[in-house]
């Protein structure tokens, strides 16, 4: 999963509650008793992290395909 | 599920059956595969395939005179395929193989006579390492052989013989001990009877030697065996053949310490249960060589296309499941077999269990009722109960089926006047989402002529829940209908939808249920009649593929409402799904849609459904569609347009369920509605331009679940200050929601678009009931002009 997320950006998102261009930074997201350390964009003060469509509808769906039939 | 459950489903699909020219054929030649190499001109692999299972072919080839032509389908057409020809043209044509031969055994069989039935058990016996010597007459092997046969056949058959080791002895003079010390000198014998040369008396035997074990071949003689016909005896040389390989599998399993009867079932002919459809099958002229025995290999092609290729595959033609799986029922039921009971990894058939109608159409095509969707429901209940569900697969039917018997929407009253209910009319759950004024008009229409009161009963019957294989929540949910029934005073039940029809036979069989149509026949017609009705072509419902009594009331009512409705090919008991039933849709929504296309694809006329899911599945595909109700009911829009109406959208469904109950209960029962929610009110202000709302349909997200996102306080998670634009996000349940959305000037949300996932992302805010937002404290509702930042000019939806 980590190696095709490299084009995902925040493309002019700030935080909402920190004000804070967003960074890349590691986030572990989980599913099904797995889980992956990526590299999103998130708020380097809060943490938040940023999901756009693309990765939404797109490698994370395919990933929960995946682990749902294993 | 165990293994004999998938042995008995096994066992009805046919698909797999050899084709009975293979199963009746002595030898059990592949003559699909034979016939398919000849019709192209393939004679080098045709020879293989032909030596796969044809013992000395340059001999067999040239002297069979195809048995096989007595059960070839074709026949049933104009006449059999002549398999003989395609076989001596692929002799005559092509060069014989180097035999195979298995590793030496160090096991030396001895075969007394040099007939066919020895050739070929001594061809059998060398393959499987065996060193084979073969006693023939003073005259050499071969005796008994026709004249047409070639001198040169013969002796490559030999040579064929020699080279995997066989040898050739001629029979020694005959002595009294003779057969006494062949048994000394070999572990085991067969005795050719079909050499004409060969005297059972000077081999010292007597007439009670060669009385024969009927499975086996054996004599009285542990070891020695005997077959072949007599001569004299009306036997042809197919006979000869097939009783030296028979002859030759005894041996060999006696000489493995094997009981020689051990599985000889289909060893020689039997029959097929294959079945295959001629429907199709356009006659053609069986081809007549100028040479019978040396046909050329292009007037064997030719008749090779007369080969039918015979499969089965009803089921398949006319499923768009079982097609789009690339398989038949018996190989699907292995894997999902395998996937649910054998594997405890990879669940690779999930989706093939998931995208089954579960619709009955393959049981009612299936010679032998093969039902893949009671297979598949069964494995579903297996995968549910042992939590390997997709959580994807059903979650937003098994949702959306809770919202529908919820408090807030589920009701069920009297009729007003009446105390109690001699009926109860269930709607069921799609029927007024989709045609409310429908389903109130025919509410009227039932109180106006039954006598006793109609109660009203709107919730969900339980079918998804069924179908997703939740046995708890289906069970919870017929308790809960029969409690709620019996409190109505055990009225008769009249249901709109087929699916509500058989959940209820199904699972509450002893309440009184009868289907609205039927009902309906037995009443006066509505008296507003609809002035112009399109060409309509009538779609049975696959749920009322067993009820034919709600299938026959529905023509009776075209029939006295003077409306022709063209039956359609796959109609009536064999009616194709929508592509809804079962959850197909859920689990794999392409292949929903395909099914729904599907249906289309067989006619140009409008397509008439008494079913309200059907109606509108199959308006989604841009064909036609108008639901009975409407016919009978008609409002101030013409049907042609009604014809046109689009499917509503998974929100305007449950909104349209809300708004349905809310409005009945106010106009018949006098009920006041209830204040509307903080999410309700927050609802009504978005602005969703068409292809988002789109989007959303295809992403099985709400407009509700937009409303709940942005009723939060706390799921503003980012900003964009260069357009004013914000993200929201929330996990109210399994379901992770991202909201882009902007606020306009009078207090109205714009959506610019939405999706979710289901992986978990840290820190993301999942508490519904979290705090309130300031985007839920909303001016009073009005019509008001969109005056956002980016101007979207939207007019607030109504």
């Amino acid at each position: 999963m980590k190696d095709d997320l490299s084009e995902i950006t925040a493309k002019g998102w700030v935080c909402g509650k920190c004000g804070l261009p967003l960074e890349r930074g590691p986030v572990s997201i989980t599913y099904m008793k797995s889980s992956f350390p990526v590299d999103l964009p998130r708020c380097p003060c809060c943490g938040v992290t940023f999901i756009p469509p693309e990765l939404a509808l797109g490698k994370m769906r395919e990933v929960e395909k995946i682990l749902e039939d294993k | 599920m165990d293994q004999s459950q998938l042995h008995a489903f096994e066992a009805r699909c046919v698909q797999d059956d050899p084709p009975p020219c293979q199963s009746m054929c002595p030898i059990h030649l592949d003559a699909r595969a034979f016939a398919a190499c000849m019709q192209e001109g393939r004679l080098a692999e045709a020879r293989r395939i032909l030596e796969k299972s044809m013992p000395l072919s340059g001999l067999l080839a040239r002297l069979c005179h195809g048995p096989c032509q007595s059960h070839c389908f074709r026949a049933g057409v104009d006449a059999a395929v002549n398999l003989p020809l395609l076989e001596r043209a692929c002799v005559e044509n092509s060069k014989a193989g180097r035999p195979f031969a298995l590793p030496a055994t160090n096991k030396h069989p001895g075969i007394l006579g040099g007939g066919l039935s020895s050739l070929t058990a001594a061809w059998e016996l060398a393959r499987k390492g065996h060193a084979v010597t073969l006693f023939h007459s003073p005259e050499g092997p071969g005796a008994g052989l026709p004249g047409f046969l070639p001198r040169t056949a013969l002796n490559e058959a030999l040579e064929i013989l020699i080279s995997l080791g066989v040898t050739l002895a001629p029979l020694p003079p005959a002595l009294p001990d003779f057969l006494q010390r062949l048994r000394d000198a070999f572990p085991a014998l067969y005795i050719g009877q079909d050499d004409p040369e060969l005297d059972p008396e000077t081999l010292g035997l007597g007439p009670g030697d060669l009385r024969l074990n009927p499975i086996t071949g054996e004599t009285r003689e542990a070891g020695i065996f005997a077959g072949g016909f007599a001569p004299g005896k009306n036997a042809s040389f197919m006979d000869a053949a097939m009783a030296g390989k028979w002859a030759a599998g005894s041996v060999e399993r006696f000489l493995q310490g094997v009981a020689p009867g051990t599985a000889r079932e289909k060893d020689g002919p039997y029959p097929s249960r294959l079945h295959t459809s001629l429907d199709e099958a356009a006659p053609l002229p069986p081809v007549l060589p100028a040479d019978a025995l040396r046909p050329t290999p292009e007037e064997a092609g030719r008749e090779a296309e007369r080969c039918l290729r015979c499969q089965c595959l009803e089921c398949v033609k006319k499923c768009v499941y079982l097609q789009s799986f690339g398989g038949h029922p018996k190989k699907y039921a292995r894997e999902m077999y395998n996937t649910v009971v054998t594997v405890k990894g990879h669940r690779q058939a999930n989706l093939l269990i998931n995208s089954c109608a579960r619709c009955g159409l393959c049981a009612a095509i299936c010679p032998h009722g093969a039902d893949m969707g009671e297979f598949s429901a069964q494995l579903r209940k297996e995968l549910v109960n042992a939590r390997y569900m997709p959580p994807s697969a059903h979650e937003f039917a098994l949702e959306d089926m809770a919202f529908s018997t919820a408090p807030d929407v589920a009701f069920l009253r009297p009729q007003p006047g009446f105390a109690g209910s001699a009926w109860l009319f269930f709607p069921g759950c799609q029927l007024p989402a989709s045609l409310p004024r429908e389903t109130e008009a025919v509410y009227a229409h039932l109180c106006r002529h039954l006598p006793g009161g109609v109660g009203f009963f709107l919730s969900c019957c339980g079918a998804p829940a069924r179908w997703a294989g939740q046995e708890k929540q289906t069970a919870r949910t017929a308790a809960s209908l029969r409690q709620q029934w019996r409190a109505a005073g055990e009225p008769s039940l009249i249901l709109a939808c087929a699916s509500c029809l058989a959940f209820f036979r199904a699972e509450l069989p002893l309440l009184p249920a009868v289907s609205l149509w039927e009902t309906l026949a037995g009443l006066p017609l509505p008296e507003n009649r609809a002035d112009f009705t399109p060409a309509l072509a009538l779609h049975d419902p696959c749920a009322a593929r067993g009820e034919a009594g709600t299938r026959a009331a529905v023509r009776a009512l075209l029939a006295r409402l003077d409306r022709e409705a063209e039956e359609l090919p796959l109609g009536g008991a064999t009616t194709r799904c929508c592509g809804y039933g079962g959850l197909m849709d859920a689990a794999n929504p392409p292949l929903g849609a395909a099914a729904a296309r599907a249906r289309t694809e067989d006619t140009d006329k409008t397509l008439l459904s008494y079913c309200s899911m059907c109606r509108d599945r199959l308006r989604a595909t841009e064909a036609l569609s108008l639901h009975l109700l409407t016919i009978l009911f008609p409002g101030r829009t013409p049907l042609a347009e009604e014809a046109l109406r689009p499917a509503p959208d998974i929100s305007r469904r449950q909104e349209e369920r809300l708004a349905f109950r809310t409005r009945l209960l106010q106009k018949i029962w006098k009920e006041e509605p209830r204040s509307p929610s903080r999410q309700e009110r927050l609802m009504d202000n978005l602005l969703i331009a068409d292809d988002v709302a789109r989007r959303m349909d295809e992403r099985r997200i709400l407009r509700s679940d937009i409303a709940l996102v942005l009723s939060r306080e706390d799921t503003t998670l980012f900003t964009r200050p260069d357009n004013g634009r914000s993200l929201a996000c929330c996990r109210p349940r399994q379901v992770t929601f991202w909201v882009e959305y902007s606020r306009c000037e009078d207090g109205t949300i714009r959506i610019h678009d939405a999706y979710c996932h289901r992986m978990v992302v840290p820190g993301v805010p999942d508490d519904p009931d979290g705090p309130i937002s300031g985007l839920a404290h909303l001016p009073p509702a009005g019509e008001r002009c969109c005056k956002d930042a980016t101007g979207c000019g939207l007019q607030k939806k109504t």
